[in-house]
C-alpha cells in the first residue's frame, strides 16, 4: 500500500518493475544506479532501432492537460474513517459513479469509487458503520471536494479502485490482473 | 342327305377348323402392339418460372413404325415442383403426326425448386408409358457484398458487467434481401472471440435484409454458426441507408449495442500505396487503447509508423513507433490478415474498396476495430497546406473515459497554426461540458501524412494532443463509396495520455450555408451515460426543413437500448421520434455551428415513453455531411448526419413497408 511520504519510491517502482510484485523498496543509490543502467540501455536501443520515416510528430511523450481528474500518485494520502453511506449511484451534485461517504477525524469525506468500484467480482464489499482505510488523492471538482480513491482497505482486504494513473479499474481489468495475463500483442 | 355325304361335310368342316386354328397357330402373325417412348426433352432443367428449353417429345410406334393419329397425354405432377403446359394446366394431349411423334407445347417450370420429377406420356390401352425427367432450379439472383463493422458494449457474456466488443464482417445480400452468405469476426477480448480465430471467421449462413425503399430504414438479420453472438447465433442489426451503397448501423437485438457502418464492397483490384489508419479498443489488461498511424502497403508487406495511447500501459502515449507486418491474400469476401505489426497478434481486414479497409483485432486477450484509408496520389506529398478549414469529431470507445469532442477551425499553413471553435463533453472525469469554446494551437504534417494538432491547454477541456493521419483528398471517410462530396481529410486519434483517448475523423469544411442544411438526412450516434449499462445507440432518418427561416429537424429511428436509458424495458425500439430546431450561431457562416440547447433541445421519444431532451450542437461540414454532439453533464453522444441520396436500388426494398418490426424485449 502506498502511504504518504513514499510517493517517489512508488513512482520509481512502477517505472522500473512494471510487472514486479516485490514490496522491497530501493534506496536512492540503488535507484540512481538502475536509472543510469536503464538510460544507457535506452540510448543503445535508440541507436540500433530502424530509422523512422519522415514524421512530424515528436517521439516524446506528450502530456495532456491536467484536468480535474488528472491523477498524481505523488499526492496520495491515506484516510481512515467510518462509512456513513454506501452510494451505488451518485447523489445530486456528485460526480459520476459510486461513492462512499466517510466520517473522518477531519470531517466528512466523499470518496469516489468510480463506475466500477461497487460492481462485479472483486468489488468493494463494505457496509455503513464499517471502519475502512482509503488511499487516493483529494481533488476539487466543480467546487466540491472529492476524494478519488485508488485503494480501499476494508475487512482486512485491499480493493484496487483505480490504477496508478487514476483510471478506474473495471471488473474485467481486475479479473485480468488476478490472472496475471501475460499479455499479447497490444 | 345320306350318311356318307354327311360325314364328308363334317370332315371338311373339321379340316377347315383345323386349318383355320391349327395352321394359324403355326404360321400366321398377329398385329404388333403400340409402344411409346420419350424421344427428346429429357432430362432437362429450367429456372423456376421459366420455360424448359425443349418441348417434350414422345413417339408412338407399332412394329417399329410410327403410328399417326394416336392421342398422347402428357401429365406433370399436380403439386410440388412441377410445371404447366401452354394451356396453363399440368396436363395436355397431343396427337402423333405421320411419324408417330407427339410434341408438347412449351412446358414452364412452376415456382417451386425441386426435382428431378417425372412428366409421364401415356397412350390409351398401352400399358407402358414414357417418362420425362425434369428439374426446377432456383432462380439465379444477383447479390452484392457489403462490409460492416461495429463496436460498443455487449450484454452477452456479462460475467463482470458489459464488455467492450468489436464486430466486422462481409455479407452477400441478393436483390430480394436474402442473405446469401458471409463471414464475420467477433471479439470482446473476454472469452467471447470467434472460436476459429485467428484462422477462421464465423460463417454467416443466412438472414434477411428488410428495409423500406422510402426511408432506407430497416433491419438486417445475420444467422451465424457461432451460438455465442447475438441471440443464439442470430444477430439483428438496425440499418439506416444513406444511399444505395452506405448505411449507418447499430446492433439491435438486446444482446449488445454498438454503432458502425455497412458499405458496398468493391472487391476488384489490389491494394497498394500509402494508407492512414486508426483503431480503438481494449488492451490485454482491459483498459481503453487507441492507435493511429500511416503505412505503405506493397506486395503483402506493410511498413509504417504508429501512435498509441493506452490507459493500461506504464507510459502513454507512445508516439512514432515504426512497424512492419505481413498481409495475407484476401478471400472471396475481401477478408485477410495482417500479422507481425506489434499492434495486435492478428489483425483481420475486410476490403471495402481499393482505398478503404476495415480492421479488427482478433486476439483473444485484446480487441479493437477501426479503418484504414488510402492516401491516393497524395501519398508522400502531404504538407501543412494539406490541412485547411476543417470540422472534426472524436470520441472515446465504449470502455474509455467516455467523452466526445467536435469543432471547426481554419489553418494558417505558413505558421502551422489554427484557430476555431470547439465543444467537448467529458462525462466521467469531472471536466463536464465545454461548449462553444474558442480554440487555437499548432499543427504539423509530414510528407507521409503523419501529423499532429495540438490544441492549447485549457481551450477544450482535457483535449489537447491529437494525432492526424491524412487520407486521399478524393475519399469520403464516412461513406467510402461516395466520390463526389465530403471528400478528403484525416483520421484522428486523441492521444491525451491517461486523461483521454479516442478516435474520429476530420473533414474539410466546404459549405456553411444554412440553406444547404435542408432535405432528407440519415443520422446516428453512439451515446454514453451514467447508467450501469452505459451506452445506447441509434440510427434514424428524417428531414430538415426551413419554414419561415427556422430550421426544423424531424425524424424517426431505431434506438438500441439494452440498458434501458429510456423509459420501459425495451432493448430495441422502433419508431422513436426525433425533433428539434437547430439554431445557427450568430457567426454560423464562418463556423458551421448550430445549437439545440436548453430552450430548444433535441427531443427523443421512444414508443411508449416520454420525450427526453438532449443538449446538442451540430457542425456543418457541408449540406451533405454534418456531425452532432450531445453535451449534457451526465451523457454524451457523437454521430453523423448524412444527406440521403438515391434509394431506388436498395436490396430488399420491395419487402418494404410490409414489415414493421415489433419491439424486442430486453434480454
Amino acid at each position: 500500500m502506498c502511504r504518504r511520504g513514499e510517493p517517489f519510491l512508488v513512482t520509481i517502482r512502477k517505472v522500473f518493475r512494471p510487472n514486479g510484485n516485490s514490496e522491497s523498496k530501493l534506496n536512492m543509490g540503488q535507484v540512481m544506479k538502475r536509472l543510469f543502467a536503464w538510460l544507457c540501455g535506452l540510448a543503445l536501443l535508440s541507436l540500433t532501432s530502424p530509422q523512422l520515416p519522415v514524421q512530424a510528430q515528436t517521439a516524446a511523450v506528450a502530456t495532456g492537460t491536467a484536468g480535474p481528474f488528472s491523477y498524481d500518485v505523488t499526492q496520495e494520502v491515506t484516510l481512515n474513517g467510518t462509512v456513513s453511506s454506501v452510494l451505488t449511484k451518485p447523489a445530486a451534485g456528485m460526480i459520476m459513479g459510486s461513492h462512499l461517504l466517510l466520517a473522518t477525524i477531519s470531517g466528512p469525506v466523499d470518496a469516489s469509487l468510480g463506475r466500477f468500484g461497487l460492481r462485479g467480482k472483486g468489488a468493494v464489499s463494505v457496509a455503513a458503520g464499517e471502519q475502512i482505510e482509503v488511499t487516493g488523492v483529494m481533488k476539487t471538482i466543480k467546487n466540491q471536494q472529492v476524494f478519488l480513491a485508488r485503494t480501499v482497505k476494508a475487512g482486512g482486504q485491499v480493493y484496487t479502485i483505480r490504477n496508478e494513473h487514476g483510471f478506474p479499474v473495471s471488473p474485467q481489468a481486475r479479473e485480468r490482473a488476478s490472472q496475471k495475463t501475460a499479455g499479447e500483442g497490444l | 342327305m345320306n350318311r356318307k355325304a354327311h360325314a364328308s361335310i363334317l370332315a371338311l368342316i373339321f379340316v377347315a377348323l383345323i386349318f383355320l386354328t391349327g395352321c394359324g397357330s403355326l404360321s400366321s402373325t398377329p398385329a404388333p402392339t403400340e409402344t411409346i417412348t420419350a424421344t427428346s426433352g429429357t432430362p432437362q432443367s429450367a429456372t423456376v418460372g421459366t420455360a424448359f428449353a425443349a418441348p417434350l417429345v414422345a413417339t408412338v410406334t407399332q412394329g417399329g413404325s410410327g403410328v399417326s393419329g394416336v392421342v398422347v397425354t402428357f401429365t406433370a405432377p399436380a403439386t410440388g415442383a412441377s410445371g404447366t403446359f401452354a394451356g396453363g394446366t399440368n396436363t395436355e394431349t397431343d396427337t402423333t403426326n405421320a411419324s408417330g411423334v407427339a410434341t408438347s407445347s412449351a412446358f414452364t417450370a412452376d415456382a417451386i425448386v425441386g426435382g428431378p420429377y417425372t412428366v409421364a406420356a401415356t397412350v390409351a390401352n398401352v400399358s407402358t408409358l414414357a417418362n420425362f425427367s425434369l428439374t426446377n432450379t432456383a432462380a439465379v439472383v444477383s447479390s452484392s457484398n457489403y462490409s460492416f463493422y461495429l463496436s460498443g458494449l455487449a450484454a452477452i457474456n456479462d460475467v463482470e458487467g458489459p464488455n467492450f466488443y468489436a464486430l466486422a464482417g462481409s455479407v452477400a445480400i441478393d436483390v430480394n434481401g436474402n442473405v446469401v452468405s458471409g463471414e464475420q469476426d467477433y471479439n470482446d477480448a473476454f472469452g467471447n472471440t470467434s472460436p476459429g480465430e485467428p484462422t477462421t471467421a464465423d460463417v454467416i449462413t443466412g438472414g434477411t435484409l428488410t428495409v423500406s425503399g422510402t426511408t432506407g430504414q430497416g433491419t438486417l438479420t445475420l444467422t451465424t454458426n457461432n451460438p455465442k453472438v447475438g441471440v443464439g447465433g442470430v444477430e439483428t442489426l438496425g440499418v439506416q441507408f444513406v444511399n444505395n451503397n452506405h448505411a449507418l448501423i447499430v446492433q439491435f437485438d438486446g444482446s449488445a449495442t454498438s454503432s458502425g457502418s455497412l458499405d458496398l464492397q468493391n472487391l476488384t483490384g489490389t491494394h497498394s500505396g500509402g494508407f492512414a489508419f486508426t483503431l480503438a479498443g481494449v488492451d490485454p489488461r482491459y483498459y481503453s487503447v487507441v492507435y493511429g498511424g500511416v503505412f505503405s502497403l506493397s506486395s503483402g508487406t506493410v511498413s509504417g509508423v504508429y501512435d498509441v495511447d493506452d490507459f493500461g500501459a506504464e507510459v502513454t502515449p507512445i508516439l512514432g513507433t515504426a512497424f512492419t507486418g505481413t498481409t495475407s491474400e484476401p478471400d472471396s469476401y475481401g477478408r485477410g490478415t495482417v500479422t507481425g505489426t506489434g499492434i495486435a497478434g492478428t489483425l483481420v481486414y475486410y476490403n471495402v474498396g481499393p482505398e478503404a479497409i476495415r480492421l479488427i483485432d482478433v486476439d483473444t486477450t485484446d480487441s479493437a476495430v477501426g479503418s484504414a484509408f488510402g492516401q491516393g496520389t497524395s501519398a508522400g506529398k502531404f504538407s501543412a497546406t494539406s490541412l485547411g478549414t476543417s470540422v472534426f469529431g472524436v470520441a472515446s470507445n465504449s470502455f474509455g473515459d467516455n467523452y466526445a469532442e467536435a469543432g471547426q477551425f481554419t489553418t494558417t499553413p505558413a505558421s502551422g497554426t489554427f484557430s476555431g471553435i470547439g465543444d467537448d463533453d467529458e462525462i466521467l472525469d469531472g471536466v463536464g461540458v465545454v461548449s462553444g469554446s474558442t480554440i487555437s494551437g499548432t499543427y504539423s504534417i509530414a510528407s507521409n501524412g503523419y501529423g499532429n494538432l495540438t490544441i492549447a491547454i485549457g481551450d477544450l477541456g482535457s483535449v489537447s494532443v491529437l494525432g492526424l493521419y491524412l487520407t486521399d483528398p478524393t475519399l469520403n471517410l464516412n461513406d467510402p463509396n461516395n466520390t463526389t462530396s465530403g471528400l478528403g481529410g484525416a483520421l484522428v486519434a486523441d492521444l491525451d495520455g491517461y486523461t483521454l483517448n479516442g478516435t474520429g475523423v476530420l473533414t474539410p469544411q466546404t459549405d456553411t450555408n444554412t440553406v444547404d442544411f435542408t432535405g432528407n438526412y440519415a443520422f446516428g450516434a453512439q451515446q454514453y451515460n451514467y447508467d450501469d449499462f452505459w451506452e445506447f445507440d441509434f440510427v434514424g432518418q428524417g428531414s430538415v426543413s426551413s419554414p419561415d427561416g427556422v430550421l426544423t429537424l424531424t425524424g424517426t429511428g431505431l434506438v438500441s437500448d439494452p440498458g434501458s436509458f429510456f423509459t420501459g424495458d425495451i432493448a430495441a425500439n422502433t419508431g422513436a421520434t426525433f425533433s428539434g430546431t437547430p439554431l445557427p450561431d450568430s457567426n454560423e457562416n464562418s463556423t458551421g455551428r448550430y445549437t439545440l440547447l436548453s430552450t430548444n433541445p433535441l427531443a427523443v421519444t421512444v414508443v411508449g415513453g416520454s420525450p427526453v431532451d438532449f443538449n446538442v450542437v451540430i457542425y456543418q461540414v457541408s449540406g451533405g455531411q454534418l456531425f452532432w454532439l450531445e453535451e449534457d453533464s451526465s451523457s454524451v453522444f457523437l454521430g453523423p448526419l448524412e444527406q440521403q441520396g438515391s434509394l431506388t436500388g436498395l436490396p430488399a426494398a420491395k419487402r418494404a413497408a410490409a414489415k414493421s418490426a415489433k419491439p424486442k424485449q430486453k434480454q
